[in-house]
């Protein structure tokens, strides 16, 4: 499914880290007032004080999937081989996973 | 407005396997209601219909499937209702089993299904509205000799369907089965008409199942009153 025009020229650091930050938006739009996350860069994903359960973290994994490849014409997985056998896990936080989806060779 | 056509209106129903047999019979029921329908299937349309969108995509490769709902996306914005009819069948002695239908009825069978419902899961996300129906089988329950592979997918159906039903839950998604018995379809034709007879002779309702009586569960499984039904198997003719 790799297709589509390829343009990854626009997928820099703070291109992706917003798409990142817009997917914790998201799940804030379904919270209730006292209940919404903290977005900032260092908004913990994933682990023993990660600020989402886990189908907020599917569903964030979900948008970003969708976002960065519809940006970068390319299909990217966050959930394969490759992100889960990472020394540090890519979803520890949002810079975490910003530098990871930059670190993919589909979007060198 | 009948009952039927309150539930499909407004909706895209995506039916896999909908050239022939039963994905082509629910297919026509949603059309004749009223509700717009995707096909998903190898070959091409077999159903001429103004609301009838056809993708050929075999659902046994994950990257047809993908490509499939890419394809979609660019025509739907929504899809409402997912059933996985798509199914392929050899009845054989498990030591005379191709081993090569056999991965084809795993990959058909459940690894289609799961690909179909995973990649439509992720498009419901958004609308918090969802439901898949599984063409679950009388296999299941009736465990023929020949249909070791096959009544083995369409339990793993079962088993994966009610897994996804809690992880979606909370999306507001339900994952149910309809457990089929003897229809006539070319499926059921590969099948000797004898073995068959006796199949149905020893059913609860020992007759073939109609159409209607499969428009009648699926007809449950997909209204908006069903929205607090999930992870169930109906199945039809008494088995169980």
């Amino acid at each position: 499914m790799n297709d589509i025009t390829k343009d990854n020229s626009l997928l820099d650091h703070a291109a992706v880290q917003d798409i990142v930050l817009q997917a914790l938006e998201t799940i804030n739009d379904e919270r209730d007032a006292d209940d919404k996350l903290v977005v900032s860069p260092e908004t913990r994903l994933f682990g023993a004080d990660a600020e989402l359960d886990s189908l907020a973290l599917v569903s964030v994994i979900v948008d970003v999937e969708e976002a960065v490849s519809t940006a970068s014409g390319q299909a990217i997985s966050l959930t394969d081989d490759r992100a889960m056998s990472q020394e540090v896990s890519p979803f520890t936080d949002v810079e975490s996973l910003t530098a990871y989806i930059l670190s993919l060779p589909e979007l060198a | 407005m009948s009952d039927a056509a309150s539930i499909y209106e407004g909706k895209l129903t995506l039916i896999t396997g909908s050239r022939r047999g039963i994905g082509r019979m629910l297919a026509e029921h949603v059309l004749g209601n009223g509700g717009r329908v995707a096909g998903f299937a190898r070959g091409e349309s077999t159903i001429d219909h103004p609301d009838y969108v056809h993708l050929q995509v075999d659902v046994a490769d994950p990257a047809s499937v993908q490509s499939g709902f890419a394809e979609l996306k660019k025509v739907a914005d929504a899809v409402h209702i997912v059933v996985n009819n798509a199914a392929v069948l050899t009845s054989q002695y498990s030591m005379i089993m191709p081993p090569a239908a056999a991965h084809a009825m795993v990959n058909t069978n459940l690894l289609g299904a799961f690909m179909v419902s995973r990649e439509a899961a992720k498009w419901m996300r958004r609308s918090k509205w969802g439901r898949i129906v599984n063409i679950s089988s009388m296999a299941v329950g009736l465990e023929p000799i020949g249909d070791s592979m096959y009544a083995a997918t369409k339990a793993g159906l079962t088993t994966m369907g009610n897994v996804m039903a809690k992880e979606l839950a909370p999306l507001n998604i339900t994952v149910n089965a309809l457990g089929v018995s003897a229809i006539a379809t070319d499926m059921l034709a590969q099948l000797p008409p004898d073995k068959i007879g006796e199949v149905v002779a020893g059913l609860p309702l020992a007759r073939y199942a109609e159409p209607d009586d499969l428009f009648n569960v699926f007809d449950f499984f997909a209204s908006e009153r069903s929205s607090y039904i999930t992870a169930q198997t109906v199945y039809l003719g008494g088995v169980n």
